[in-house]
């Protein structure tokens, strides 16, 4: 009996043991990397949150280049899937740790945690002046504090198969009604015009982004909204809900099942003439097949005034408790660099923030081209992020109702223009 | 009831074969589809694949340091099993057999834990990690797998002490056997049927979970299966055959060991688990 | 029920009986270090609020005037807690009836037996991740098993957007959650029916019992412990469902809110929705949260209770 008492605290000793051993043995390999951080400042070491789990090859491109003249700094690129990188990085934010540079999603989402003082201020960067003011307002907050470096543009538009239009005999439409005769003619000939889905709510205000300005008419709309002349109730903005609605009949059968991967399935693989999507897609889409022929048109008004939508999609901030905030500097700084920014759109197959930075990428270059000259800003991300819920979130889910047949398209207006008016200022 | 045979057998066969279909063909499609390549997933979504083809799952394990993965993942559920087995068989055994005016409070104490989401405390989780050093450790998740872990390992436990023979105990402490010794050498043996049904079923949330480790791991070198495995989804997104493959690689362990420990686990729970 | 205090009062040196206290300590410390500590640390929140991530004032209990009574919390909260309850519904009838009529079946020795638990319990050791995905495809409208199938069967009109109609989404995402578990309650049953001791269904077969009634009278009486056990797991289970949905539907509970459920509803509030333009409320999500934990525990508590007087009165 006594040996078997002797075996139970045995037990309970060994478990106190295992489980402080651990406990301490990942501390003190904690603290010995500080003091050797401490000892010699040269070896410092960088990591990078970010959701583009899809670039991490990418990035080591940019890592190693930075090493070049930065060897002493040791980076790493460490990503989480798109749809969890919010609650990873606003977990690690709250506890004062996460990661030194910070993939700052754009405008009012990134600023909150700014708000919430989580984010240095870079105010006196060197090389921020490179960027447009457009361009730098994605990581702005109201007091004019400027919290990130911007990276890249995203830019919404129609991206239409080439061997389609030619074998049916179509060109790229100059106005609206050429739009709508196009999507006709080819829904006649049993062809399914655009690849679109309705299941994912955040597709309906990324086509709203490119659909809108078709109807009214480039920036009048958005810039009256900002100074608070219309707003959402307005006949215009109505009539972009309706012409939405309108559009349904030219999507793929079931397209209120449909998700991103559906529809990008349905325009790679050549079922779908069009598809109304972000530069984004350019890569994903060529990479899905490779013997792709396709082209993209800007948005073409009643008028004939044609747009492409864009917004700063992302920009590398600095964590406000990083311990090597030196060293995320020396980072931020290499990203205003025109070798980067060479880099960034010949290996991302993105358009690059900085201007003036050509692609060999032809598709590439004709949209960084469009977006120079006929740009309008996508307004649901860069001003209309706020309220809580988001009055983006609000027309996106409204609408869902809309295609669903759930909500009448007066009530997709009226619903957000309700939400708009509880915090946008201009509205009050 | 001889009429009554005739159909009754034929029917219950159609409808245990039809329900263990619809139990098989998901997984079957996964591992069938992992043999495609994307263009053929497309054009055959259903069909069989045309050949045999092992090249996805050599460019994916080319890309993925799996082994590392696997063993991350082998070494978190093995310990949090273990663990899970030694403290539950303790506590339970303790509110099982001891009546004291508190056991039940206690007992109640461990079931609170199955009645709320556990992500709710994440920030203070995070933060109690990082002071105990336990950022980018597997002991991390070995703790998060234990504790959450408990309450169902409890209830299953208890219940089970609670239905053994009196006598069997009794007979021991006559023989001046003490609580550890008929623990271990009395109770325990006998009760290999539950403890191979808490083993399987905390040993599969173990290794699927992976909303802790998506937190508390950022180093690769300490990711399991399901948190590497997700990662592949946004690097691979257009890749529906290395995305099958991926899922293949990440379900197969599991589905082996099932079958291997299958039958120990179905006794196990058939033997007693509820009464 | 036992008293097994009685002996080792009598036997034991005295510093062996309080080694008997160790047995919970280390499930205890480990349990209320991991779970228990952070859970009540965030159900405080509930009682602050917050100015974006940061903690503000104590504010008592407006945090949960504010969901019930504020638009859109309000009307999210009651579809949310809505759709859990029918998760509860369809998961008992369909899942559990199912289970029950499988366990039976194979309680009456078929062939190949071990083969089906087998087969009813192996979608159990999938992730969650793995099998939103896998149907995900299934339910594919264009491409899917489910539709290609209806059609080859020449019934084209039953085809649909399963997911993406807001008249199936739900229902659909629940019998997927079925075919997910089914296996454990079939195996829970089965346990079950195999404890019922021979002699007394001897008994009323001799009284001529037979059939659907030998089925409805005798057994169902004898496996209410079981049933029991199976409708508080399924209730705990179907009040906190998340990851399927948020698999499959994403934290929205899409389509137009027709799949959200309180956990969802919840780990929308508490970490912004899954798209990039999310906003947190950590204060209303942890008063959510609170809440839905309160209507668990008195539930179970009930539950339990009733579950307890019937052992006592067998």
């Amino acid at each position: 009996m006594k040996v078997l008492n002797r075996w139970f605290f045995l037990f309970v000793l060994l478990l106190t043991i295992v489980l402080a051993g651990c406990g301490s043995k990942d501390k003190s390999d904690d603290t010995s990397k500080g003091d050797k951080e401490s000892e010699s400042s040269k070896e410092v070491s960088l990591t990078i949150g970010s959701w583009r789990t899809e670039d991490v090859a990418k990035y080591e491109k940019v890592i190693a280049l930075f090493n070049k003249e930065h060897p002493d700094i040791k980076v790493t690129f460490s990503p989480t899937k798109n749809t969890e990188y919010n609650t990873v990085l606003n977990t690690a934010l709250q506890a004062g740790e996460g990661p030194d540079i910070i993939h700052l999603r754009p405008y009012a989402a990134g600023l909150k945690l700014a708000e919430s003082g989580f984010i240095e201020k870079i105010n006196d960067l060197n090389g921020l002046n490179v960027f447009s003011e457009e361009a730098l307002q994605a990581s702005r907050d109201a007091e004019g504090n400027q919290y990130g470096v911007p990276i890249n543009l995203s830019s919404t538009q129609f991206f239409y198969n080439k061997k389609i239009f030619k074998e049916q005999g179509l060109d790229v439409p100059n106005t609206w009604d050429e739009f709508i005769q196009l999507n006709d003619k080819l829904l006649a000939k049993g062809i399914t015009p655009i690849a679109m889905g309705t299941k994912e709510s955040w597709l309906l205000s990324l086509l709203h982004g490119i659909v809108g300005p078709g109807v009214y008419e480039r920036n009048d709309f958005y810039k009256s909204v900002l100074a608070g002349e219309k707003d959402f109730t307005d006949a215009k903005f109505k009539e972009s809900i309706q012409v939405m609605k309108d559009l349904k009949k030219y999507f793929p059968k079931n397209s209120e099942g449909l998700g991103m991967d559906d529809i990008r399935t349905e325009f790679a693989l050549e079922k779908a003439a069009m598809f109304p999507l972000g530069s984004w897609e350019i890569p994903v889409v060529s990479e899905m097949n490779p013997d792709l022929d396709f082209g993209f048109f800007p948005m073409p008004s009643k008028a004939g005034n044609k747009t492409v939508t864009t917004w700063v999609d992302g920009s590398f901030a600095m964590n406000a408790n990083s311990k090597n905030k030196e060293a995320a500097k020396v980072f931020l700084e290499f990203l205003t660099t025109k070798e980067f920014g060479e880099l960034f759109v010949k290996e991302f197959s993105m358009i690059s923030a900085m201007p003036g930075i050509s692609s060999d990428h032809a598709l590439l270059s004709d949209l960084s081209k469009a977006v120079e000259s006929n740009a309008t800003p996508y307004m649901w991300v860069t001003n209309f992020t706020g309220g809580d819920p988001t009055t983006k979130t609000v027309l996106e889910t409204e609408l869902q109702g809309m295609y669903l047949g759930d909500v009448k398209v007066d009530d997709v207006a009226k619903k957000v223009q309700e939400n708009a008016k509880t915090w946008f200022k201009p509205f009050q | 009831m001889k009429q009554g045979t005739i159909w009754t057998k034929p029917f219950y066969y159609i409808v245990v074969f039809v329900v263990a279909t619809i139990s098989l063909y998901p997984i079957l499609l996964m591992i069938l589809s992992s043999f495609k390549t994307s263009a053929e997933i497309f054009k055959n979504p259903l069909g069989l694949p045309t050949s045999i083809s092992l090249d996805t799952y050599r460019t994916l394990l080319s890309k993925v340091p799996f082994t590392t993965y696997f063993m991350n993942s082998v070494i978190v559920s093995v310990v949090s099993v273990a663990l899970i087995i030694i403290v539950c068989s303790l506590a339970a055994f303790y509110i099982a057999r001891f009546k004291f005016s508190w056991t039940n409070a206690i007992f109640f104490i461990f079931l609170l834990g199955m009645m709320i989401p556990i992500k709710l405390g994440i920030v203070p989780l995070f933060i109690l990690m990082r002071d105990l050093g336990l950022i980018n450790s597997l002991w991390s998740l070995i703790f998060m797998n234990v504790a959450t872990g408990i309450p169902l390992t409890m209830l299953i436990l208890t219940g089970f002490f609670r239905t053994m023979p009196v006598e069997l105990e009794e007979a021991a402490r006559m023989d001046g056997a003490g609580n550890i010794r008929i623990l271990w050498h009395v109770l325990l043996p006998i009760m290999r049927p539950a403890l191979g049904t808490v083993i399987i079923i905390n040993f599969i949330s173990a290794w699927n979970d992976f909303f802790f480790p998506l937190i508390f791991i950022t180093e690769k070198a300490k990711m399991t299966i399901p948190i590497g495995m997700m990662s592949l989804f946004g690097e691979h997104s257009a890749d529906w055959g290395s995305l099958f493959a991926g899922l293949t690689l990440a379900s197969l362990p599991m589905i082996l060991l099932f079958f291997i420990a299958s039958k120990q686990f179905m006794e196990g729970l058939t033997a007693g688990a509820v009464k | 029920m036992t008293n097994a205090t009685a002996p080792s009062k009598k036997k034991k040196r005295s510093w062996s009986k309080w080694t008997i206290h160790l047995f919970p300590i280390p499930a205890l410390i480990i349990y209320g270090m991991f779970v228990l500590y952070p859970i009540i640390a965030a159900l405080s929140y509930s009682f602050f609020e917050f100015n974006g991530m940061n903690r503000g004032n104590f504010v008592g209990l407006q945090n949960f005037v504010t969901l019930f009574t504020k638009e859109p919390y309000g009307s999210m909260f009651w579809n949310a807690f809505k759709h859990n309850g029918v998760y509860f519904i369809i998961q008992m009838v369909v899942m559990n009836g199912l289970a029950f009529f499988l366990a039976f079946i194979i309680y009456k020795r078929i062939r190949g037996s071990e083969f089906f638990k087998a087969a009813f319990f192996l979608p159990r050791v999938l992730s969650v991740i793995v099998v939103g995905f896998l149907w995900k495809l299934i339910l594919n409208p264009n491409y899917g098993t489910v539709n290609v199938l209806l059609e080859k069967l020449g019934l084209e009109s039953l085809q649909r957007a399963w997911l993406g109609d807001p008249d199936t989404a739900l229902i659909v995402i629940i019998l997927v959650n079925c075919w997910f578990g089914i296996g454990f309650g079939v195996l829970i049953f089965l346990a079950g029916f195999q404890g019922i001791s021979s002699e007394l269904i001897e008994a009323a077969r001799l009284d001529g019992a037979k059939g659907f009634k030998m089925l409805s009278r005798i057994y169902l009486p004898l496996m209410i412990p079981s049933i029991m056990i199976m409708g508080v797991l399924t209730f705990i289970q179907s009040f906190e469902a998340f990851e399927l949905i948020y698999a499959m539907q994403g934290s929205m509970g899409e389509p137009y809110y027709s799949t959200d459920t309180l956990a969802v509803f919840f780990y929308r509030l508490a970490f912004g929705s899954s798209t990039a333009s999310g906003s947190t409320s950590i204060g209303l999500g942890s008063a959510l949260a609170t809440c839905l934990f309160c209507f668990i525990l008195i539930c179970t508590s009930v539950f339990l209770r009733m579950m307890n007087k019937k052992d006592v009165e067998m």
